[in-house]
């Protein structure tokens, strides 16, 4: 990507804070004798601290492969096939398994969209997230680290953090597993967490209780926060940048606004417009996007979105030519789209 | 939790209510109700931890009334735990109420005998949340979609055999794929048999129990778009269960918000939607985040919901949302009494001693939430 500070912010910036993430070209297969599914293919971007980036798209488009690829949690027969991940200042995608370890849940972490992949329903809370400050600070002492740990569930608004520390998962409310786990994840202060669909079971009033924790770990710590999920009035509510994710690629990438207010690729505002809106109840159906998201293992020639596209379906160009990644300039600022048509449409489109 | 149906707990039966909103439904004019709850009540046993492990009554649903009229789509929203799901299993008798009556096309539903549920079972139907849970993994989609003529004894083998491949079409699926099991299709093709299974027996009523709220949001306008139209096709009667507002929004002509097993607001859909008058409906919809620009600034505006629902063993004994609501918290009239369901504007109910109040205090009127205005 030519062009891969999301916000594009830092051009206008005269001196750039050292980003908190840098991702380069990175890209994730999995493999098997018959086919190779190519779930992340050349992806590249940066996140300033406090950076809150979005990352949607429909499922299977690699989502959730990315925020794994980065955090060394790929499984065979997946694997990282290439690109670089430099995070304060190293390439963690180079670290052997044992020194990732000690990078994972301290300068990165992750919270995961049901809580209980994160918690053990046979351990006590207080035991659980004293383990996960353990992890990175060696022998704790009984009595601090109890003390730690209250102070985390606190900074959580889990009421009661002391006594409720002995606790099983099962006697806490969903939303209040949420934020153990969030707890769990920011227990190190890190300074890049992903998180991936982390309010997506939980009810719209404790969502708006996560979002908010989550705006205070950015403001207070200044951590730079992925945001995955399917959901777009989240990212609006919650972040300054987003990344539109389709087969394995991010084909739009820019600050939150352009992509409410001048969607460029077809595949951008077709997501955009089959969300129900009652505004629109009189113009009939919903405009549905047609077709399957295509199969990973074989990609069709061309801009993948071409098959179910309405601007490039027939469109030799389309069918013949991949899409470079392309920065244009809109009424709501810079945006990078990878679509033939990108000088077109920006601005053209209204949701 | 046990079978076993005990008393309502105390406190539930003493409330001032007359079941109103049923009445209205006949007197002004709109369509004949098709479906009727009056003064519904379900209460489980559970063993409680809070009461150490002691068996106590749970009251789910807490003495609620409400019609669905014919022709329309009624919505059923609020949060998890607040007994949608329940009310909609009393509705079809899939559960038998603690107290209250559920009526169909006017018929007291515990009134008939077994022959008499079933031929009434075959007019209500139920399309369930999960497409992956509710299709038998080891039937092909057109014996699914067949069962239920079968089960009612429907037509002859060809004539079922037509009515399957029609109704499959109906949905979008193709003869050649009536031959395939649930595990090869995606989850909106498998929530198409789902609908297909419920709507092949030409039902009158049909619950949806969260239809779209298990697919990836492309899937979720194909299918509801074929319920629209399946709707207008057949002249169906929907009852719309969600906990998505936005999707309420859309899908519903007339709304009810529950809380903790009580109706808090009932109102058309641009009543509850424009100018909702409870204090919940109003927390609830401002805390739904809008996929428009400015997202951030708008919900830094809006109050905060305070704290969580509270639990079906501790109910409050005035309002129910009185620990969390931001007009009423504190107050002895809401800590002490509960509102009764009052019309307190044309076809616009609300429980709620401040009806209105909360659109000032928080804040969060739905002019502050869209910013291109729908009210």
């Amino acid at each position: 990507m030519s062009e891969p500070t999301v916000s594009g912010e830092s051009a206008a910036n005269g001196s750039v804070p050292a980003p908190a993430l840098s991702v380069r070209n990175l890209s994730t297969v999995f493999e098997s004798p018959q086919r190779t599914v190519h779930a992340v293919r050349d992806v590249s971007f940066d996140m300033r601290p406090t950076e809150r980036l979005g990352v949607v798209g429909e499922s299977g488009s690699g989502k959730s492969a990315l925020a794994l690829s980065i955090l060394g949690l790929i499984e065979p027969p997946g694997r990282v096939v290439g690109g670089e991940i430099m995070l304060g200042g190293r390439d963690i995608s180079k670290l052997s398994d044992r020194s990732l370890g000690a990078v994972r849940g301290k300068d990165i972490a992750l919270v995961l969209q049901d809580p209980m992949s994160a918690l053990d329903p046979v351990k006590t809370i207080g035991y659980q997230v004293i383990e996960a400050i353990a992890a990175h600070e060696g022998e704790l002492r009984r009595s601090a680290a109890r003390k730690r740990a209250a102070e985390l569930l606190g900074e959580v608004d889990i009421p009661q953090a002391e006594r409720r520390l002995d606790d099983y998962p099962h006697q806490y409310s969903g939303g209040m597993r949420q934020r153990v786990a969030i707890a769990m994840a920011i227990a190190h202060n890190p300074s890049v967490l992903i998180a991936d669909e982390p309010t997506t079971a939980l009810d719209v009033t404790t969502q708006s209780q996560v979002l908010a924790l989550l705006d205070r770990l950015v403001e207070q710590h200044g951590t730079a926060v992925i945001l995955i999920t399917h959901n777009l009035g989240i990212v609006s509510d919650f972040c300054d940048a987003v990344a539109v994710m389709y087969a394995g690629r991010f084909v739009e990438t820019s600050g939150v606004d352009h992509i409410f207010l001048s969607p460029t690729h077809p595949y951008s505002e077709a997501l955009l417009k089959c969300v129900p809106n009652p505004e629109r109840l009189a113009e009939g159906p919903l405009p549905a996007i047609t077709g399957f998201p295509p199969d990973l293992a074989q990609l069709p020639t061309g801009c993948s979105f071409q098959p179910r596209c309405p601007v490039g379906k027939d469109i030799p160009e389309c069918q013949g030519q991949t899409p470079q990644p392309h920065t244009v300039e809109g009424p709501s600022g810079a945006a990078s789209v990878e679509c033939h048509f990108a000088d077109q449409r920006i601005g053209q489109v209204k949701v | 939790m046990s079978a076993e149906d005990p008393k309502p707990s105390p406190g539930t039966s003493g409330t001032e209510m007359t079941s109103a909103p049923t009445a209205l439904a006949a007197s002004n004019g709109a369509a004949p109700p098709v479906l009727e709850a009056e003064r519904l009540v379900k209460a489980f046993e559970i063993r409680s931890e809070e009461r150490f492990g002691r068996k106590v009554p749970v009251t789910v649903l807490d003495d609620i009334s409400l019609a669905v009229r014919k022709g329309e789509s009624f919505g059923l929203v609020g949060e998890s735990g607040c007994g949608k799901s329940t009310l909609a299993r009393c509705l079809l008798r899939l559960l038998e109420p603690t107290a209250g009556r559920v009526l169909f096309e006017g018929q007291d539903l515990a009134e008939l005998d077994r022959e008499e549920l079933r031929a009434m079972r075959r007019r209500m139907q139920f399309v369930f949340q999960d497409p992956f849970a509710s299709l038998d993994p080891r039937m092909t989609a057109g014996q699914i979609v067949e069962e239920p003529l079968l089960v009612h004894e429907i037509g002859n083998s060809a004539e079922r055999r037509a009515a399957t491949f029609e109704m499959l079409a109906d949905v979008g699926l193709t003869e050649e794929q009536a031959g395939r099991r649930p595990h090869a299709f995606s989850g909106g093709q498998r929530q198409r048999i789902g609908i297909a299974r419920a709507f092949v027996l030409r039902p009158d009523v049909v619950i949806l129990d969260e239809p779209i709220s298990a697919l990836d949001v492309s899937v979720q306008a194909q299918v509801l778009n074929l319920l629209r139209r399946l709707q207008t096709q057949l002249g169906l009667t929907y009852v719309f269960i969600s906990h998505d507002l936005a999707v309420a929004e859309y899908f519903c002509d007339r709304v009810a918000v529950l809380y903790l097993g009580q109706v808090m607001e009932l109102a058309d859909r641009e009543a509850l939607f424009g100018k909702p008058l409870h204090p919940y409906s109003v927390s609830l919809l401002s805390a739904v985040p809008v996929p428009q620009a400015g997202g951030r600034s708008r919900r830094a505006k809006r109050a905060q919901p305070i704290g969580e629902v509270s639990s079906v063993v501790d109910r409050p004994k005035g309002c129910p949302f009185e620990p969390r609501c931001p007009v009423g918290r504190g107050r002895d009239v809401c800590k002490g009494e509960r509102p009764p369901l009052v019309e307190h504007e044309p076809r616009h109910w609300a429980a709620c001693h401040f009806p209105g109040e909360a659109r000032t205090v928080a804040g969060a009127d739905r002019a502050v939430q869209r910013p291109n205005g729908m009210s």
